[in-house]
């Protein structure tokens, strides 16, 4: 297969995902919203007739007449919400206007906005900067320690590497959060307990340095909850290439250790390495979905968790589409790259992994 | 294979797997919680999960475990339940003349807290009114350590009553009018009205007879007796106290504490358990099972079948699982069950496994003794299932171990957003609850630590078990 082929093929898979989760979600939601609707329908007609005394008057007597006119105004409102239509008619409106980026207003303001796509554009940049900071710092800390341990395989440090790994990754990363709040901003009351400012925000450079004070507990959380793994990963990744015959050859020409291990085998080890980070840093927009909800920072997250709580549909579909976008295109460009730095690898063959 | 082979070879395994250490304490912790799971209703009591959805009547609001008496100042009064049995009846029923019966039951309560009970509640006093115009009247007086003595209420006895003495306006009021006479003119002057209605009823009636008793009260340690007793004045009254119950509602609580309704988080940590091992296990296992079986049948058939299903497989793997199963269980709202998220989990878990259970099968397809099956005239199905399935078997159990951990998080993600199963008692509602009801804010430690301790336990077992066996069983992998 070529390479213009394959990315073809990936942009293709990528482009049918998005499609059909986007149909599979809007045949869901259309159902969910239809059912609002109805009983929204009932509610504002009897509204109506609560607040027109006359009309009641002249309708009391004639309970055919109320029947009837009760019918006009349930189809009026059947029709001015485009109920009428069959299902799938309303569902592939719906898929196209999401797909179109048209995702409608909630019914409740939400950072002081309606526009869903207003709502999620002033979400992702907080998001990037919350998730993006903390997973570069995992992914220092991770590989540094990583290849330590593999320098020194089978020493307390690989071993603790190990542990804490094991630990690490059994930990819900938002109850982490939780026990940081409970113990850093309410017993010991160092760092604010959540969110991204204080209120009301200060002012010119106090701003700045606000922020960063807010994003030191969360950052500590997802970096502690994090690095093991990506030192435990980089650790095997390294011990892999170290047990190949160039580094055994490097070694038998007197190249120093430090070159052998830093010019030879984290070069070879690079691909993988860089796919990861490619794609933790692309994953990193969507935000760990309910750590955010925890700090009640205002990113994607935390919109997961309002439109959620607050029933909005709208949101809830539009920040979806929006992840699984920003996934598809992290896959992809993750794909390409592992392509195109390792040309060992068969293009096609990062598919087996 | 015979048996002795089977015998044989686990006897192997089991020799290697000794040496894991960290596997011999995964298969210990997993014993432990499967004994868990199974003796939940013997540990706590069989109904908990219809009683859960409930509020737990009588029971202290968020109070923190009887044991966090150790590591406080302040020692907190438990929770205390007394019955028929632990009370002394000292007349039932005595005729007193004119119609009118007597009866009395007293208690003793011994105060070694400094922080006394919340509240006094007397209730289940089955009585049976001749005439409703006529009610009972009830007596409930203490008598204290130092030879004081408060009478608390004097108030009619209905069908159907219950006295919660610490919230009640006229207990309120004698305790003050007993109290005031010991306080210092001065620390009340202006503030009657205040102090009457903020000051802590119980708080009083356990405290120093000294001035400061209604401002700041020292707790009076000792043997307190509280008398209850209960005239009838018509002759067709009855009255029976065999159900009656006295609760002296705590400030500490169980093994766990309580939660905002109430409920024990000791009974509801126990049987997460359930919840946590019934999806994890049967998550990995079947996601791995059908992994397993797609990715050596698309191996086996080859050709453009074989590219239909791995475009298939790449199409479920790209669909980010936890977005779409939070939208899932918006959907469903209120209706999702706890084999949906078996079977959503499952949906989205097998395609990583299809992927290298493909790549196994490819190599093992071309081993000369497959070609020597087919050339005999075996059928596919044998081939795929005596001689592909067995080599990749023990590769399973690693990778099903493995997957564990996955499920149980994601599990306790989509409760804690509110969409698991609203009938089970799972760890990642009890953790939403304290997140709602804003229990970090206020320090309810007891009701956040524990609940994630427990998945962390659970899945850390499940971890651990899965390396050991990736160590042990994979080197055979690699002689393939």
């Amino acid at each position: 297969m070529g390479y213009g082929r394959y990315l073809a093929i990936r942009l293709l898979n990528a482009l049918l995902v998005l499609a059909l989760v986007t149909l599979l979600v809007s045949v869901l939601f259309t159902k969910v919203a239809e059912e609002d609707l109805k009983s929204s329908i009932q509610e504002q007609i009897n509204m109506k007739l609560r607040a027109n005394p006359e009309l009641q008057k002249a309708l009391a007597a004639e309970p055919e007449k109320l029947q009837e006119w009760y019918q006009r105004e349930y189809n009026r409102l059947i029709h001015a919400y485009g109920l009428d239509k069959p299902f799938w008619v309303r569902v592939l409106e719906r898929t196209k206007d999401t797909l179109l980026l048209n995702f409608g207003n909630t019914k409740t303001p939400i950072f002081g906005e309606t526009n869903v796509k207003k709502i999620i554009a002033a979400a992702i940049p907080r998001t990037v900067l919350l998730f993006t900071t903390a997973q570069i710092i995992v992914i220092l800390i991770g590989l540094l320690l990583g290849v330590k341990a593999a320098q020194v395989a089978g020493s307390a440090l690989d071993r603790a590497v190990s542990i804490i790994a094991m630990l690490t990754s059994s930990i819900p990363m938002w109850w982490f959060g939780m026990i940081a709040i409970l113990i850093f901003s309410f017993k010991l009351g160092w760092f604010p307990s959540g969110g991204m400012t204080s209120t009301p925000p200060k002012e010119g450079f106090a701003y700045y340095t606000d922020i960063l004070y807010h994003m030191v507990l969360p950052v500590g959380t997802i970096v502690f909850v994090l690095f093991g793994g990506w030192a435990w990963t980089t650790r095997n990744i390294m011990i892999g290439t170290m047990q190949e015959d160039f580094i055994m050859a490097a070694r038998a020409k007197g190249v120093p250790e430090r070159k052998v291990i830093y010019g030879h085998a984290l070069r070879a080890a690079a691909p993988p390495i860089i796919t990861m980070t490619i794609f933790s840093l692309l994953g990193s927009l969507g935000g760990a979905i309910i750590t955010e909800g925890v700090f009640n920072w205002p990113g994607m997250g935390r919109l997961y968790w309002t439109a959620l709580q607050q029933n909005e549909t709208r949101l809830l579909m539009g920040v979806t589409f929006v992840t699984v976008a920003l996934y598809l295109i992290s896959m992809i460009l993750a794909d390409l790259a592992y392509g195109y730095l390792d040309p060992r690898v068969k293009v096609g063959a990062s598919q087996q992994t | 294979m015979r048996w002795v082979d089977v015998k044989e070879s686990l006897k192997d395994f089991w020799f290697e797997f000794k040496r894991q250490k960290g596997g011999l304490l995964g298969i210990f912790l997993l014993v432990l919680l499967v004994f868990t799971a199974l003796a939940a209703p013997y540990l706590t009591e069989p109904d908990i999960p219809k009683k859960w959805t409930t509020y737990w009547e009588g029971n202290p609001t968020n109070v923190p475990p009887v044991w966090y008496n150790y590591f406080t100042t302040k020692k907190l009064a438990a929770h205390e339940v007394l019955t028929y049995k632990d009370v002394k009846i000292i007349n039932e029923g005595e005729d007193l003349g004119g119609g009118i019966r007597y009866y009395a039951f007293e208690f003793d309560y011994n105060n070694r807290y400094d922080l006394p009970p919340k509240d006094l509640i007397i209730k289940n006093i089955n009585i049976k009114l001749a005439d409703l115009n006529s009610p009972a009247q009830i007596v409930i007086t203490v008598f204290r350590p130092d030879g004081q003595k408060i009478e608390l209420l004097s108030a009619d006895l209905v069908e159907g009553s219950i006295y919660q003495i610490a919230k009640m306006g006229t207990v309120r009021n004698n305790v003050f009018n007993w109290a005031s006479q010991f306080e210092d003119p001065k620390n009340l002057q202006g503030r009657v009205e205040t102090i009457k209605s903020t000051m802590d009823v119980m708080a009083i009636i356990f405290a120093k007879a000294e001035p400061g008793i209604l401002v700041n009260p020292q707790p009076l340690h000792g043997d307190y007796k509280f008398q209850v007793e209960i005239f009838t004045f018509n002759e067709g009254d009855k009255l029976d106290l065999k159900p009656i119950q006295v609760i002296l509602t705590g400030r500490t609580y169980g093994l766990m504490g309580t939660d905002y309704k109430g409920r024990d988080l000791w009974a509801g940590l126990i049987w997460g358990t359930r919840v946590s091992l019934v999806v994890g296990v049967s998550v990995a296992v079947l996601s791995v099972l059908i992994g397993i079986a797609y990715g050596v049948t698309s191996a086996y058939l080859g050709g453009w079948k074989d590219e239909f299903m791995q475009r298939v497989n790449e199409f479920v793997a790209s669909i980010p699982t936890l977005p779409i199963l939070i939208l899932l269980g918006a959907a469903f709202k209120g209706h999702v069950t706890l084999w949906t998220i078996v079977f959503l989990l499952v949906m989205f878990g097998w395609t990583g496994i299809a992927k290298v259970a493909r790549s196994m099968a490819l190599q093992i397809k071309e081993q000369t003794y497959v070609e020597a099956a087919k050339a005999l005239g075996a059928g596919t199905g044998r081939i795929i299932f005596k001689h592909i399935m067995p080599q990749i078997m023990p590769y399973a159990f690693a990778v099903m171990a493995l997957s564990v951990p996955g499920a149980v998080l994601t599990e306790a993600s989509l409760s804690f957003l509110g969409l698991g199963d609203p009938t089970a008692v799972t760890w990642g509602q009890i953790l939403y609850d304290a997140q709602t009801n804003s229990a970090t804010i206020n320090g309810y430690w007891w009701w956040v630590i524990p609940p994630g301790l427990a998945i962390s336990l659970v899945a850390l077992t499940f971890v651990l078990i899965g390396v050991a066996l990736d160590r042990v069983l994979n080197p055979r992998l690699k002689r393939l």
